[in-house]
């Protein structure tokens, strides 16, 4: 019995498919053009969330390097700024002086930017690392012109390079740092091994500095103060600091000029779907009225669904693929791989919902229409 | 022939005026978007210089405003399908009076023609108006360019006139090609 129902209803699938496709061969054309009509919409979504997908992985990769394990950042009063150029995370101003409580293990480091040529590169000044020598990434190696091995000269000193990683970072001991780039930067610290596991860890070292503590990175330090306390593990959210740092920087993408335009893009598409839907209902009315005369009013609903969906599903593999390639023409440097099917991937979670809406609208118009009215010529 | 065709064209386009409205709305906030964004190119330059990459955003949102313009674009030619299939009896009567298959083409491509032009001016001089607006009361900070509106203008109409009576020719191809006596016994 079980295997009789599974049979028939798999078989209902096929033939709402081949009903489908059928009438998409009736009309190849409208049915081509909705699709196109629909991929454009999606390829402009697509390569803004492209875009913004890998300013955000742009972003969260560059607060971890920047906390390297530890769980909070003290950041100056002047703030903190994401340097596009030297693609990594700069501090505006001095570390906030404070005592480290006992126990804590802290971090004070010197971060800022540094152009050696034409290329900014950043340079992150940490006490723990070794004496004459600095750890460069490959990138930032790229941009100075050295490899492992050689020496960099550096704020009047030679340092042996190392080239660790990918990024435009240069990591050299705290005092060559400051003599090059300044007093600028922040403090990581970690806490006592007794508190660990505690998601009041920003409170608790506010206590003893004094300095305000947030959990939200888009909290600003205020100017008139010391400087302000990130808790990264605290809190009471579902999402990482990291993650709410890195939608920081996608959200300027979503928020701007290309979110809206694409949004409005989106919404067209929407609309062509529709009016290609209704213009096949106003074709197919007779139809649709001999199918609702005999007592087949809802599944007129599955023909469309069908339908809707074989076109969004159409439209989302060209659109998303054309994308790919315009993303990978365009903006060859922003967008990555991974970027591209991270944004495929949010485009497709409101995909579903676009189809479904799109095949009720013209069933919801057929329904309110008695058979006998869909099957006079007149009206 | 073809002059004939065209102007039977434009007697049944003021007919169908009412139907043009939806595809003229779509391509006009295509063509908006595309003038609007030109014309203020030296603000998104700056705002897209502050997240970095600035030449590459820039161009990025030129190419999306060109695919808007496009998705607004498609709806016309979306429009023409149902254009031929409510008038298949009267492609019939054509046809069967002898009417060639050129000028009856030439005589459905004056819709989508005329809808595109229309939206595409109607969304380009919204615009211009707009940029005016900001420009008046200081909205747009770096200024709105009068060359890149009227770049944008050129740009918007001609793409949405070429595009749309490109993607309705095939439609209207096929429906034109349709023998008389199928078009007279099967239209509605």
């Amino acid at each position: 019995m079980t295997d009789q129902i599974t049979a028939s209803s798999s078989s209902t699938v096929f033939r709402l498919l081949r009903f489908a496709f059928a009438n998409i061969r009736r009309r190849p054309e409208r049915f081509l053009l909705a699709t196109l009509g629909i991929a454009l919409a999606i390829m402009s979504v697509t390569v803004v969330r492209t875009i913004s997908a890998s300013f955000a992985n742009t972003g969260s990769a560059s607060v971890t390097r920047v906390l390297g394990g530890d769980s909070l950042w003290v950041v100056p009063a002047s703030g903190i700024h994401y340097n596009s150029a030297a693609d990594a995370i700069v501090a505006d101003g001095p570390a906030p002086t404070m005592a480290v409580p006992s126990g804590w293990t802290a971090h004070k480091v010197i971060a800022g930017a540094w152009k050696p040529n034409s290329a900014t590169v950043a340079v992150y000044g940490s006490s723990t690392a070794k004496p004459g020598a600095a750890v460069l990434g490959k990138k930032a190696a790229a941009d100075i012109g050295v490899s492992t091995g050689d020496a960099l000269p550096f704020g009047g000193q030679s340092l042996a390079v190392t080239v660790r990683g990918d990024d435009s970072i240069v990591t050299v001991p705290y005092d060559a740092a400051r003599s090059v780039v300044g007093d600028r930067g922040w403090w990581t610290l970690s806490e006592p091994k007794a508190d660990k596991g505690r998601n009041d860890l920003g409170a608790l070292l506010s206590s003893s500095t004094g300095l305000p503590s947030s959990t939200n990175p888009a909290d600003k330090p205020a100017a008139s103060g010391h400087g302000l306390i990130y808790d990264t593990v605290g809190g009471s959210g579902a999402v990482t600091f990291e993650q709410e740092f890195s939608a920081l920087f996608s959200g300027k993408i979503t928020g701007s000029t290309l979110g809206l335009i694409s949004t409005i893009g989106l919404i067209l598409g929407f609309v062509i779907a529709i009016s290609s839907f209704l213009a096949s209902v106003q074709e197919r009315r007779r139809e649709f009225g001999i199918m609702s005369s005999i007592g087949l009013a809802d599944e007129v609903l599955y023909f469309f669904l069908v339908e809707s969906a074989v076109i969004f599903l159409a439209a989302y593999v060209i659109g998303i693929s054309t994308a790919g390639v315009a993303v990978a023409l365009v903006v060859p440097g922003i967008a990555t791989p991974i970027a591209w099917a991270q944004a495929a991937g949010t485009v497709a979670a409101y995909l579903p919902a676009m189809a479904i809406v799109g095949a009720l609208v013209p069933v919801h118009r057929l329904l309110q229409q008695r058979p006998v009215e869909l099957l006079s010529e007149t009206s | 022939m073809i002059r004939l065709g065209l102007s039977y064209g434009l007697l049944s386009s003021k007919r169908r005026a009412k139907a043009m409205v939806l595809p003229i709305v779509t391509t006009a906030t295509g063509a908006y978007l595309l003038v609007l964004v030109l014309s203020m190119m030296s603000g998104i330059k700056a705002q897209s210089a502050s997240l970095g990459h600035g030449d590459e955003i820039q161009r990025a949102i030129v190419l999306i405003a060109v695919i808007v313009l496009l998705v607004g674009v498609v709806e016309v030619a979306v429009c023409t399908t149902r254009t031929v299939a409510s008038r298949t009896r009267e492609l019939g009567v054509l046809g069967a009076t002898g009417v060639r298959r050129a000028p009856v083409v030439a005589a459905l491509l004056v819709e989508p023609f005329i809808s595109s032009v229309i939206g595409a001016a109607v969304g380009a001089l919204a615009a211009v108006l707009t940029g005016q607006l900001f420009a008046a009361t200081g909205m747009a900070s770096s200024g709105i360019s009068t060359s890149g509106a009227a770049v944008g203008v050129v740009v918007a109409i001609s793409v949405s006139a070429i595009a749309a009576v490109s993607s309705s020719a095939l439609p209207s191809w096929r429906a034109a090609s349709r023998s008389p006596i199928r078009s007279l016994s099967t239209g509605g």
